[in-house]
């Protein structure tokens, strides 16, 4: 029996603009890398000149021996513990603040696709009603996280005075808005179907939310915010430069004297903070998969 | 009683505008009646079947199910008739990370509030363990009660999905080529099983299937479909091989770029009338 011929069917014609973005945004890319270069005035060798090296090496000899006496490790028992404050404190806050955003910031939820198709079609009032939300959460969630936490703090400081809760509210608000928006892009991309087939039971969105998605995006979830609580810790300690207590309120208060090898100590000090909060959250990480 | 469960006047489905997967389809469905839909890939049965269980909205024509017109409906009395049809999927419609149990007791998230949900995924209600581990022991996997759904086999998933719609205790059950995934033997169990059990608890029941010899073999009324319209509409004994061949007519040639070979050797398998049973 003959093999039947291979199939000559016509190559359906390609969309050549999809090729064409691509490689435009390269282009745009290098133009911008080449740019950057010359205006940030990137001169690496200025680093291993003379006049630089001499700087460095008196800053680092500067810094040894470490401060470990005891008077000055007890005196700094009340900032360390004011730094994990602010990091888990301003995170629950970007929690708070993110989460809810997040919900109405994912286009699947809010206001596309199978699981809004028929409520929306054929009438614009309700289409309105569910877009309008959509498109204030996501703008709320780019503002708060486009401006720096550094300046967040600053107005938040002019606004409460110094101490921690600036430091709070700087790192919520403004982790609020990365939270919110890599929450909403982990929602968007989950599988439709199992949400498909639990709206098909007559579930509402809120129960399609809980009992399909949020517990197939959990470890993301989870992962994710662990990860933003790692930077917390660090942004915590450079809020303490502007007055927001903590950790680098005391690293900027002995660079002012000069005391570097006080400095070495602090740093040496949130070095293992950070690794302490990297090593619990990976574990946590491992335990939720 | 006599009210149709499914009625379509000239139902269509355009997306983007241009491209008409549901070509103006009539059709009736009576109370307790086992339809299968067959035709070629991308003729346009998912379509017509998430027309059916009110996932997308028609582009022209009209829908009444149980004597309602569906139009404009929205909010709680939409979820409310999507409550009445229960759909089995092909695969990977059940939630993979959750356990069997809840992935079975779902079948009531239309009837549950949200807190009862909530609830019920912490730790289900005793009554609600009894349903669930009965659906599964009549689907054939009450062991599995508690295993992770991700962690069983496509056809014991197919199983769970089918406890589910057992416990959303619907009027009609869609389903849209539930056994693609699994193989011919286990075929053969599950559209068995589907169509005993909508026998069983008089459940209307429509299948979209891309083998004919289940749909042949278990199936009083097929329909032929094939670029997004009805094409014969006929009992077993009245469906001769030239309309089969025609249904599938000119797949081999034409267009079949995208499909993969397994979906050409099923083609030529179901065109080739020596392989059917009987
Ligand atoms: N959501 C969608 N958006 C755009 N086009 C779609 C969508 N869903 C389906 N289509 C198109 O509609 C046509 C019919 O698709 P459909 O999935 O209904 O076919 P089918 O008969 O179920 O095929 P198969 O047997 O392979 O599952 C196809 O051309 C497909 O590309
Ligand atoms: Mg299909």
């Amino acid at each position: 029996m003959p093999l039947p011929k291979p199939f000559e069917a016509a190559l359906p014609s390609s969309d050549h603009s999809r090729f064409l973005f691509p490689i435009l945004f390269g282009i745009c890319f290098a133009a911008a890398f080449v740019g950057s270069w010359q205006l940030a005035q990137i001169q690496p060798g200025l680093l291993f000149e003379a006049e630089g090296r001499r700087n460095m090496g008196r800053f680092i000899t500067g810094m040894f021996p470490p401060d470990l006496s005891l008077n000055f490790l007890r005196f700094l028992v009340v900032p360390f513990f004011e730094t994990i404050q602010i990091s888990v404190m301003g995170t629950v806050l970007a929690i708070a603040i993110g989460f809810p955003l997040s919900l109405l910031g994912t286009a699947s939820l809010a206001h596309t696709g199978m699981l809004n198709d028929l409520e929306i079609a054929g009438s614009p009032g309700r289409r309105l009603a569910r877009t309008l939300p959509y498109v204030l959460a996501r703008a709320v969630m780019s503002v708060f996280r486009c401006i720096p936490e550094f300046v967040w703090a600053f107005m938040f400081v002019r606004a409460v005075g110094l101490g921690p809760f600036p430091g709070v509210l700087a790192i919520g608000v403004s982790y609020g808005g990365m939270l919110g928006k890599v929450y909403s892009e982990i929602l968007e991309n989950l599988e439709v179907q199992p949400s498909e087939a639990l709206q098909a039971t007559g579930a509402s969105r809120w129960k399609i939310l809980v009992y399909g998605m949020l517990p197939q995006a959990l470890p993301q979830l989870v992962s994710y915010t662990l990860y933003r609580w790692e930077c917390a810790v660090r942004a915590s300690a450079i809020l303490g430069f502007i007055g927001a207590g903590g950790l680098g309120q005391q690293i900027e208060l002995s660079m002012r004297m000069f005391n570097f090898h006080e400095v070495v100590t602090l740093v040496l000090i949130l070095f293992l903070l950070v690794a302490a909060v990297d090593f619990l959250s990976a574990r946590a990480r491992k335990a939720i998969v | 009683m006599s009210e149709p469960v499914y009625r379509l006047e000239g139902l269509t489905k355009i997306f983007d505008g241009t491209l008409t997967a549901v070509n103006g389809v009539d059709l009736t469905v009576r109370p307790g009646e086992k339809v299968a839909v067959i035709g070629p890939s991308g003729a346009g049965k998912t379509t017509l079947f998430r027309l059916l269980n009110l996932t997308v909205r028609q582009t022209a024509g009209r829908l009444w199910i149980a004597g309602q017109e569906i139009g404009d409906l929205h909010g709680a009395r939409l979820r409310e008739m999507r409550r009445k049809i229960g759909t089995v999927y092909q695969q990977h419609n059940l939630v993979p990370r959750l356990r069997v149990i809840h992935n079975v007791l779902a079948g009531h998230l239309g009837t549950w509030s949200l807190p009862q949900a909530l609830r019920s995924l912490v730790r289900p209600r005793e009554e609600d363990l009894r349903a669930a581990h009965r659906a599964l022991s009549q689907v054939g996997i009450p062991e599995k009660l508690w295993a992770r759904t991700d962690e069983l086999s496509g056809g014991q998933q197919q199983r769970v999905a089918i406890a589910r719609v057992l416990l959303q205790n619907p009027e009609v059950i869609l389903a849209d080529e539930p056994v693609s995934s699994v193989d011919p033997t286990l075929a053969h169990g599950i559209v068995k099983l589907l169509v005993e059990l909508c026998g069983t608890f008089h459940k209307t029941l429509v299948m979209n299937l891309h083998s004919v010899d289940l749909a042949l073999a278990y199936f009083p009324r097929i329909i032929g479909f094939r670029d997004g319209q009805i094409v014969f509409d006929r009992s077993p004994a009245e469906i001769s091989d030239d309309l089969l061949t025609g249904l599938y007519a000119g797949r081999l040639t034409a267009a079949s770029a995208e499909d993969s070979p397994d979906a050409v050797a099923e083609t030529v398998r179901s065109c080739t009338p020596l392989l059917r049973p009987q």
